[in-house]
This record gives C-alpha cells, structure tokens and sequence, in this order.
C-alpha cells in the first residue's frame, strides 16, 4: 500500500490554479523525485500536503492520504500530531528557515519535547546523537551556536536532524542543496541517502536539477505548469521519456549538446497562472503539436499527459 | 594557457590580459579587534583572445566575483597588471578610465535586481550611448532596435518595462544593454543560474551566437561544469583567491590535475547512466571551504586534499606548465 496517495490535487489562489489534478504515490522506503521549472507547482502540491497553503489559497484532493489517514478530515490538532513527526520537510533556504535568535540545539530539542516528550538527560543525548547522525563535526559545541554563526551546509545538516528527529516515515526535501556549492551539494546528498535507507523513509525529494534525480531517484514525476506531465521508473524516464516536455527539457541540457554549438532550446516560456491555454498546456511550445491538442486538455494515462507520446525527440 | 602563449599576448591579438591580479580587503572584525586582510584575490594570470571565452569556476569564497569587479574596472586591483586592448587598465587615470570602462561590460547573475525597474528597455538600452557616444537621438533609437532585434526580442518591447518581461527575456535585455557600446570583453557573473534549464539553453545560444556575430570576448564565471563544458574554450579553476589549476577546457574538465578540479568534477552528479557507472561511486570531499579570513598555511587546498603530504602544509605550490595546461599542486611535481 502506498504511504502517500494523492489524487486529483488542486491548488488555486484567487481562483487561478496552481497545481491543477496532480496524481502522486510514494511506497514506504521509496525515492520520488519531482522536477519541473519555477511555477510548475512542484513546491505548492508538497506544501499543500503539509498543510501550508494559507488564504487565499484554497486545496482541494479527491484524495490526500497519509498511510490511511485521511489527511483532508484531520482536525489542526490531529494533523499537527502527524506533520513534523511522521511527515517532515527540509527547505530550500536553511538560513532562513531556521529561528536566528535560538540556538540551532534548541531549536531541534524543541521537536523532540513537543513531540516525544524527551526531557532531561534523555533529550540531551538524543539532540547529540542527531548531530552526530548528520555528520556535524564537534557536535557538542556547535549545539550552542546560532544559525548566523554556521555555514549554510552546516544549516542544513540542521535542518536534516530537526526533519528526521522523530524518524519520519516520509520526508519531502524541497531543493535541499541548490543554495548550497557542488562539493557541499554532494555531501548533503550522500546524508539524505543514507538516512533515506537506514531508516526506510519514503523520500520525496523536489528539485529543478535533472542530474540530481538521475542519480539518486527510483522514480520521476515531470511537473509542468501544475500537472504531472509524465511519471515513470527513473532510468526508463531518462532514456525513453514519453512526453515532448520531458524530451524537450532533456535535449536543452548541455550535458545532451556535446561538441554542438547550439543547444536544444524550447521555444517560449511556461504559461503563468492567468495564462494556460485551453488544451494541452505545452501546445503553444510543443514541436509535435496537433489540432487535438489546443482544443481538449490530455489526462495522464499510463504515466504520460500527451495525446500523442512517445517517438524521438 | 601555456608560458609561449603568455608571451605572444604582448602582441595586440589579445584584448585582455591579467598579470598576477591582486586584491586584498581590510575587514573591520570588531569595535577592539585590529582589522584583518582578506586575501579575496590573490595572484590570478590569463590572457584572453577575440572571440575566446575563459570560464572561471569555483566555489563560494573563491573569488570569482571579486575577479569579475576587477575586470570590470569597478574596483582597481591592489597589485598586479591588467591590460585591456593593450592599454593599461589597472594603473589608469579617471580619463583613461573611462574609456577603457566602454570595452568591457557586465552581465550579473540575477536579471531581477539588475534592471532599472523605472526605465522601459529602450531608455537602458540608448543610456549607454547617450554617456559615451555623440550619437543622435534617432542614431540611437536606431541602435537600440537593431539590438533588441538581435537578443531576440520584439521592437514593441522597447517601449516596455522590466517588469513586464520573464526572466529569460531580461536576461536578453542585459545582454543587450552590455552589447550596446560593441565591448571587447563581456564578463558575465552567472549568466542563467538564476533560469530554468529551458530557458538557460536559450540564454546560451543567445550568447554563443553573439560572440561568433561580434568576436566578443567572454570570461564566463558558473559553477555549473555543464554550462562551462559548453561555452568555454579556457578554464580556470579558483580556489580560495588562488588558481589551482587552469587551461584549455579539454585538459582542465577532460583530464584534471589537480586534487581540487578533480573533486569538483567528481561532485557533480552525473546524468547519463552508463557514464555514471563507468566512473564508479562518487567520494564527496570531506569539510568545507576555510574561511579566506583564515586561510590555511602552504596550499590552501590540504585541510581537504585527500592526497596532502607534509609539504602541502608548510610551502604554497606555484603554478606551473604540466601536460597543456597549469596547476599548482607539490604532488605533481617530476
């Protein structure tokens, strides 16, 4: 049974839509990995999940289950219970992410009283222990410093420990290393993999770098202006991907371009909220684009939103 | 770049030339700590020919920006030689100065903080040239809607304001608004790390067939190594104010030296799976980079060289010329 189940998720503010009928599963121990460019709803559907959308925005799921429970009946309460033991999330910017005026100790010590109820010496090795799980070096001192004091790899190692101090089942990192340089990205990669498996999280980890995914996901989810345009087994995604947007967006890399002079480029940009087209919503960008598909809008079938996938990019 | 080349870019073929570029900063620390020295840039050589791009890669703290505000001409170097068109920049009057400010020009990182947001495109377009030529107001326009043209935009956005325009477009206008005077040298500060992957491939042609258009020269400052793959026909990797290693991009990125350029190539995941394979699993370097505040004794890369010997430590590795390019490590040492 899946952990997570989301379907026919909306997310609309001012009655534009944000995230428009996203379909999502995540297996206990599995990697996700979303991607999609800015405003493709990839973080708006997570927040929703986490309950973060607040007025005007509006959310609504034909269903939005958390290992069973329902999360759309919760009361605040029950639902507070759950989001941050079971369900945590990292972001993007752990500086601002985090409280500057405690120390980032309490601040993870603040978890494990409200939620474990740890007190005393007990939390005091536990808050100990979760450095030293992340990989902090000189633990017991750098309990004491603000998050000013640190370097922003330092602080999302924070973040990490306050995420998994209540060995969540599911974590949702949004972007956890694209503030962070490449040698640092890898080293917070290799953490969140290896807690990922040591604990038997399900992962969810959201992210515009295509490489990223590629080497760590089991899955891929392909976000554009708030749909899943394709979903698919990482490897077969990478090297058989269905739907002209995913193709698109693999041939622009330059990573696919060498010894080219030019690259790939997809025409035009994505549509914005007040902006999408009636049908498919790539139509005005896509190369393979028919009369069908600027009158009646494409369902995901078969893990593609296109009328007409595959054949070659 | 190799000691011969050094020496034949006396010869006016190149349009910009650094010698041991050097700049230092003094930090306050404190109400009672004395002020201390950053060595933000501390001894950084390139010559860079028409038409050319240099890629200058690193990581945070490393200096690539504090190199970009020297190329510029916005800071002037504490040491060191910097010649542009042949001229010599880094000990200029203001006149001087001046002129050579025209030959190059800047391309910054977020187009969202780099435009004017008052001024509609055409008015930042004609702004350079109503400080630095004696054009005519139509000789202007003119120019402006030659260039909005060429970065692929409309004529009728020269009427518009920034804010009317995606990302990706005002990145078409930066690029526009540094091409206007026909600079020699562009450098641009992270051009599309700001973009999305689709947007940043069109960014990248735009620059690529500026550059085969005009002979431009780029020096392009990323740390996406695929975009530096890309662009580049040099590159030089910084590290903590100092080059470690630097070359053409074929011996530099295809076969790496130095601990450094190895471990950042070595960090970057790789999408293709049967490359990713063949190189095996990836050994992430361990700690962070020092404070240049407090930079490490000898060579600045031993307290996270997997490879440092005692000598690391004690002596700073000079730059050297080894198998068509130049890297500074003792390792490497016959």
């Amino acid at each position: 049974m899946s952990l997570l189940e989301v379907r026919n998720l909306r997310v609309s503010f001012n009655g534009l839509p944000a995230v428009d009928g996203v379909d999502l599963d995540v297996t206990a121990g599995e990697l996700l990995g979303i991607v999609g460019e800015s405003g493709s709803g990839k973080s708006v559907s997570m927040m929703a999940l986490m309950g973060l959308i607040d007025a005007p925005g509006l959310v609504s799921a034909d269903a939005l289950r958390f290992d069973g429970h329902d999360l759309q009946v919760l009361s605040a309460a029950q639902r507070r219970k759950l989001i941050g033991k079971d369900v945590a999330m990292v972001f993007q910017d752990a500086l601002n992410s985090l409280n500057p005026s405690h120390t980032v100790g309490n601040q993870v010590r603040e978890v494990l009283r409200v939620h474990l109820g740890l007190r005393g010496a007990a939390l005091e090795s536990r808050v100990l222990d979760l450095f030293e799980r992340v990989e902090i070096p000189a633990a017991k001192t750098r309990l004491n410093a603000y998050p000013h004091e640190m370097s922003g790899g330092m602080n999302q190692r924070v973040m990490i420990a306050m995420a998994i101090a209540c060995e969540p089942r599911l974590l949702i990192a949004d972007e956890p290393t694209t503030a962070l340089d490449v040698t640092i990205q890898a080293q917070v990669m290799d953490l969140l993999l290896r807690l990922q498996r040591e604990q038997g999280m399900g992962l969810v980890l959201i992210t515009h770098d295509l490489a990223v995914v590629a080497t760590m996901a089991q899955r891929v989810a392909v976000m554009y202006a708030g749909q899943v345009v394709e979903t698919e087994a990482t490897d077969t995604l990478f090297n058989q991907p269905r739907h002209p947007y995913t193709q698109a967006l693999l041939a622009a890399l330059p990573e696919h371009n060498r010894g080219a002079r030019r690259l790939a480029a997809l025409p035009g940009i994505v549509p914005g909220r007040d902006d999408r087209p009636p049908g498919c919503l790539l139509a005005p960008r896509c190369a393979r684009v028919q009369a069908r598909c600027t009158g009646e809008r494409p369902k995901l079938v078969e893990g593609v939103r296109c009328f007409f996938p595959g054949g070659a990019a | 770049m190799s000691t011969t080349e050094l020496q034949a870019a006396e010869a006016p073929a190149s349009v910009m030339q650094a010698q041991n570029l050097v700049r230092h900063y003094r930090v306050r620390q404190g109400l009672l700590q004395p002020a201390a020295t950053v060595k933000a840039l501390d001894g950084v050589s390139f010559t860079l020919q028409p038409g050319r791009t240099l890629a200058v890669v690193g990581e945070s703290g490393c200096g690539k920006s504090t190199l970009a505000r020297q190329l510029t001409l916005v800071e002037a170097p504490t040491a060191g030689v910097l010649r542009l068109d042949g001229r010599d920049a880094a000990g200029a009057d203001k006149a001087t100065l001046q002129q050579l400010r025209q030959r190059v020009q800047m391309v910054f990182q977020n187009p969202y903080a780099s435009l004017n947001p008052r001024k509609t495109i055409a008015t930042a377009l004609a702004e350079p040239l109503v400080i630095n030529t004696t054009l005519s107001k139509a000789d202007r326009q003119a120019r402006v809607l030659q260039m909005i043209e060429r970065v692929g935009l409309r004529p009728e956005h020269a009427a518009r304001y920034p804010h009317m325009f995606s990302g990706g477009q005002r990145q078409r206008v930066a690029v526009a608004r540094a091409m206007m005077l026909q600079p020699a040298v562009v450098v641009a500060d992270e051009p599309t790390s700001a973009l999305d992957v689709s947007i940043q491939a069109q960014i990248l042609n735009l620059f690529m067939d500026l550059q085969e258009a005009t002979g431009t020269a780029y020096v392009f400052i990323s740390h996406n190594l695929a975009v530096v793959e890309h662009v580049a026909h040099d590159v030089m990797v910084m590290y903590l104010g100092r080059t470690v290693e630097q070359g053409p991009k074929a011996q530099v990125l295809g076969a790496p030296l130095h601990p450094y350029t190895r471990a950042l190539l070595g960090a970057v995941p790789v999408l293709d799976r049967t490359e990713r394979l063949a190189r095996g699993p990836r050994v992430p370097l361990q700690g962070e980079t020092p404070s240049p505040l407090n930079p490490p004794s000898g060579c600045a890369f031993h307290t996270r060289c997997p490879l440092a010997v005692a000598r690391c430590k004690a002596e700073v590795p000079l730059l050297r010329d080894l198998q068509g390019r130049q890297v500074a490590c003792h390792l490497l040492d016959a």
